[in-house]
């Protein structure tokens, strides 16, 4: 038995043997503050006071008048009703009855939210890895003061915004070898899905695979003669976030496809700096060291439909 | 193939029948009740660009030449009614890199979405080649010269690097200049019917366009290496029909999706620059050279075929029981090929010979084949849930379980040879491989708030291979994470977690390079090499990120991450990859007039591998055995600066810098490939990749009134790679006609002058 799996299986006894000695309590799932006709307040009762916000609002989706299409409580939509409202109006400065979306759990604040918003790519929103790491609605967007075109995020650009907390992948969008992201041609959300998938990563297909070939479609298969390493994952090869080698690969040509084959002959031949052609003296450089290396033969290293390609040549 | 297009046509129809309603719909609202728009904002941009080299890399993903350019346009109105609102964005109009979106809702009802984005792809400038294109998957090199060259090999005492290179350098001085790149031009339709109701329907049409050229490797053979531009022309088509229902408690979503590739180029045909006529011979695949100066006239390559995906997907979640909830998804994708192959070669001197009766047959005949098609097919079914139920206090309690099966149903076809390199017909049957695996993941995680403010979570994952011709059969990886989240207060924020993964492997076959062989030829791995995707493995994999928010104005961030993969039972290949983080932010925001941030980024990573050099039989020697340990340290800093000194003047600066520094660092043994070195030692390279790129962008916002600003800007990029797979490429090394196209090194100075309307 592997020590993972040594360790994994004591803590779990250990947990289901406390679960079982504890009486279960059932948890009161948090819902969105209600609201309620009797208390209801219009959007100028609350811009009288609030006029920065409500002009922020205005350039929002929440603000704009179609808003009223889809609910007809304003401020309260979110806000909740606030028998709390008259309090608030006759002592504002009082905390106590402020009804601010900070003042509520992580858990509360997403429950107003997917109120309106728990259909399309939220389905999997309860359950998912940011909601399970107490990651909120808030902690990405900003219903007053949003600084992205689309989205309504804290930070100007989606990709900013996954970057405040995945700052490891901002440094690898600046690598050489990087799809088109610093250029604002794609975004994080092309291949992830930050409100909840079931694959792993939250990638939005259902594996990594399905996902690339969304854009590599030429690479999909399936081909007469195939790279077994290709079709369980492109990962194998590529870093899709950046990398400092040609088409985002882990580690340079030849000595990535060495990692795998060491076979007779080329597959096993050292090339090392020895090999490495210079101008003025082009003649000691081997072909399978410089520029697409195992690639310039083994062009179709992806699969290929050729009948004489067993060794992916073309 | 019919069938699904017709799918498609269907799908298509509907879309476009939608479009026309909602058009319609828009034109009565227009009529009887008016739009009021807002243009905010209009920003006309003029640029004028000075870069020093012709990089492709200024270029890659951007359109950023000399001229004027529609930066922006946000286009926003709304019925008299408030029923409808209509959105249309551009961005760079004109340009290559520009993208177009219109949005229209009526609201509650419908809505419509059309999104066009061109994304230009630019791999190198000013390649050179003695090749011409002649038709869409063709390229030529004009008779004379072809025959010229071949006369003059034939006739040479030697053949070496000094004659090729004096041979062929004043016929590729004559040639004109290649550019290489890509443009994708992607095309997205949306509708969205009742959007926020109970029951509602998504359909979704897509379609994209590349076309450009790609660098391509076109070899002849080991002395004969080739490399030229891949002509590119393909059309994915796309369709999604989405239904959905939200009731209280759960959900359901359903759908049909299609996509279709289509290769509009789908032979590449190319002369070979050192043979005019068709010849073959043992060697000919070490052509041209002092063993022979035989080959192929043309060579020819299968590029991409056609195919297409078909998958059906329903997924949903519920609320049960007091405080349970689930989530799952079942997937089925088809995906299949069936592209008429191709013969064996073009190579008119090559006879094929049936390995069993010993029949002869000539290898430009495609009825020669066993199969005229690929006839390919894979099936996935994927299934995937999750439960979760809330005890006690402070406890939750998360299943999961995934099955992914890659079931391929690919025929086995047996082919009596092949023909190598275009020169030479091999003897030797191989047989297709359809490999097939599944992957099943189960686990579970327990998480517990220690306090209102600090979660504390173990998840444990069970992961198991099963596959079909492949080395490993089988293989189980236990992962245990351990994650914390925190913010005590409103000051602190922590998350962390640290996991642990141990992977263990059934027995490895090394006959499995042998499955695609009619009959043995013998193992030539070492068999002590593990491929390092199946191999047994033990990582660590860590991650901390603490932020302090001290006061308003004022927020602290440091990061730290790594991961260490070691394959303990691994002779050869990657035996271990650890890459190491750390990062650290500040931003200073004093009042609503400035704001500054800086932050630092380094990562360090260290991977080794082990081979042993053989010649034609395997080497058991340890003194065969050669070792490289890569060191790649990755800088990354940046800082902005934003202030408003005036009212009306806003000043923005930012900078990025990166760096890239990597060695690889040999070892030999002294056996064979220790052998011709200096001092019998390998010898390292130092520009493993060593790249750096400066980015500084100074921007000047004036607001002249309410409608009008303008904006001056000025961006200066720097960037040098010094990279030992580029370095000191010529044609004609030996055995080398490279493109050479140049994506290297730039200087380039941005002014841009922008104005802004407002209305």
């Amino acid at each position: 038995m592997s020590r993972v799996r040594l360790v994994t299986c004591a803590a779990a006894i250990l947990v289901v043997g406390w679960v079982l000695a504890r009486p279960e309590a059932a948890r009161a799932v948090p819902s969105a503050p209600a609201a309620s006709d009797a208390a209801m307040v219009s959007w100028g009762d609350c811009g009288d006071c609030h006029d920065v916000l409500a002009a922020e609002l205005g350039s929002t989706h929440h603000g704009r008048v179609g808003f009223a299409m889809k609910s007809d409580r304003g401020c309260e939509t979110c806000h909740g009703a606030v028998g709390t409202t008259a309090a608030h109006m006759d002592d504002p400065e009082n905390p106590e009855f402020q009804p601010r979306m900070d003042k509520l759990s992580t858990e509360q604040q997403n429950a107003t939210c997917l109120s309106c918003h728990e259909n399309g790519n939220r389905l999997f929103w309860h359950g998912s890895k940011h909601e399970g790491r107490d990651v909120g609605c808030l902690s990405c967007h900003s219903v007053h003061s949003s600084q992205s075109e689309d989205g309504q995020l804290q930070a100007a650009s989606q990709t900013e915004q996954c970057f405040s907390c995945h700052k490891d992948i901002r440094a690898d969008i600046w690598k050489t070898s990087h799809h088109p992201i610093r250029e604002g041609k794609i975004s994080c959300t092309d291949c992830h899905n930050p409100h909840g998938a079931q694959s792993p990563k939250m990638v939005n297909a259902v594996s990594v695979n399905e996902q690339c070939y969304s854009c590599h479609t030429e690479k999909r298969g399936p081909f007469l003669w195939d790279h077994a390493p290709v079709r369980e994952s492109c990962l194998n090869c590529h870093t899709p976030h950046g990398s400092n080698h040609l088409k985002l690969q882990r580690t340079s040509v030849p000595f990535l496809c060495q990692q795998c084959h060491s076979n007779t002959r080329h597959p096993g031949t050292l090339y090392d700096g020895f090999v490495v052609p210079t101008l003025e003296n082009p003649e000691t450089g081997s072909n399978r060291l410089f520029n697409r290396a195992c690639l310039d033969c083994h062009a179709a290293i992806h699969g290929s439909n050729h009948p004489s390609s067993p060794y992916l040549g073309h | 193939m019919r069938a699904n297009k017709a799918i498609t046509g269907l799908l298509g129809c509907s879309a476009l029948l939608c479009f026309v309603m909602g058009v319609a719909g828009t034109g009565a609202a227009v009529a009887d009740e008016g739009f009021t728009f807002h243009l905010d904002p209009l920003v006309i941009e003029n640029l004028y660009t000075d870069v020093d080299t012709e990089s492709a890399k200024f270029e890659e993903y951007r359109d950023l030449g000399t001229g004027f350019r529609l930066r922006q346009l946000d286009l926003f109105g709304e019925s008299e009614a408030l029923d409808r609102e209509m959105e249309l964005k551009l961005r760079n109009a004109g340009r290559d890199d520009a993208r177009y979106m219109f949005d229209y809702e009526r609201i509650g009802k419908y809505g419509l979405y059309v999104d066009y984005n061109k994304i230009p792809h630019r791999f190198g400038n000013d390649g050179r080649i003695l090749h011409v294109r002649t038709g869409p998957g063709r390229w030529e090199i004009a008779d004379p010269v072809q025959q010229a060259i071949q006369d003059d090999i034939l006739a040479a005492p030697t053949v070496d690097f000094a004659f090729l290179d004096g041979l062929i350098q004043p016929y590729l001085a004559a040639e004109a200049d290649v550019d290489l790149g890509l443009r994708r031009d992607r095309t997205l339709a949306r509708i969205d019917l009742a959007k926020d109701r109970t029951v509602s329907w998504m359909l979704e049409l897509t379609h994209e366009n590349r076309v450009g050229t790609r660098p391509f490797g076109a070899s002849f053979g080991f002395n004969n290496v080739e490399e030229l531009p891949e002509p590119i022309d393909y059309d994915t088509s796309g369709a999604l029909v989405r239904g959905e229902w939200v009731g209280q408690k759960s959900a359901l979503q359903f759908g049909l999706r299609q996509s279709i590739f289509e290769n509009n180029i789908s032979t590449l045909v190319w002369d070979n620059a050192f043979r005019a006529t068709d010849s073959s011979g043992g060697s000919a695949y070490l052509a041209p050279s002092g063993s022979s100066r035989d080959g192929s006239a043309t060579g020819f390559a299968d590029l991409a075929p056609d195919n297409e995906a078909l998958s059906f997907f329903v997924s949903g979640r519920t609320r049960f029981a007091s405080n349970w909830w689930a989530n799952g998804n079942a997937s089925y994708i088809q995906m299949t090929q069936d592209e008429p192959l191709l013969p064996y070669t073009l190579n008119s001197s090559i006879e094929g010979v049936d390995h069993e009766t010993g029949a002869t047959f000539q290898a430009t005949d495609v009825t020669a084949l066993p199969v005229r098609n690929a006839d390919t097919q894979v099936d996935v079914l994927s299934l995937s849930g999750d439960a979760g139920t809330a005890f006690g206090e402070d406890w939750s309690l998360t299943f999961h379980a995934r099955y992914y099966d890659y079931s391929n149903d690919s025929p086995r076809i047996e082919f009596p040879g092949y023909v190598r390199y275009h020169a030479v017909w091999e003897e030797i049957a191989r047989v297709t491989v359809p490999y097939a695996y599944t992957k099943q993941n189960l686990g579970a995680e327990l998480a517990w708030d220690v306090t209102d403010t600090t979660n504390l979570a173990l998840e444990y994952d069970l992961e198991s291979w099963d596959r079909e011709f492949r080395e490993i059969e089988s293989s189980d990886q236990d992962s245990v994470k351990l994650s914390l989240d925190s913010r005590p207060n409103q000051q602190v924020s922590v998350r962390a977690s640290y996991e642990l993964v141990d992977r263990s492997i059934g027995e490895y076959l090394t006959e499995a390079q042998e499955f695609s062989f009619v009959e043995p030829e013998g193992i030539n791995n070492q068999p002590g090499l593990r491929k390092y995707d199946e191999a047994a493995k033990d990582s660590d994999i860590y991650s901390v990120l603490v932020q302090f928010f001290p006061a308003d104005v004022w927020s602290v961030s440091f990061n730290l991450s790594g991961q260490k993969d070691d394959y303990p039972e691994s002779e050869f290949g990657l035996l271990s990859d650890e890459v190491k983080q750390y990062g650290a932010e500040v931003s200073f925001t004093p009042g609503a007039r400035s704001s500054f941030y800086l932050f630092g980024h380094l990562a360090e990573r260290d991977v080794f591998q082990k081979a042993r050099q053989s010649g034609g039989s395997l080497s058991t020697s340890p003194a065969d055995d050669w070792t490289i340990a890569f060191d790649e340290s990755n800088d990354m800093w940046g800082l902005g600066w934003t202030g408003r000194p005036a009212e009306d003047w806003t000043f923005d600066v930012t900078t990025r810098w990166s760096k890239s520094d990597g060695g690889a660092d040999f070892t030999t043994f002294g056996g064979t490939p220790s052998s011709g070195r200096p001092n019998g030692q390998a010898v390292d390279i130092d520009n493993y990749e060593d790249i750096e790129l400066l980015d500084v962008t100074f921007k000047v916002d004036w607001a002249v009134s309410e409608r009008f600003g303008a904006t001056f800007w000025y961006a200066y990029e720097d960037y040098t790679i010094d990279s030992f797979i580029l370095q000191g490429l010529r044609n004609y090394l030996p055995g080398a006609l490279l493109l050479n196209a140049d994506n290297g090194d730039y200087t380039a100075n941005i002014f841009g002058v922008q104005m802004k309307f407002s209305f």
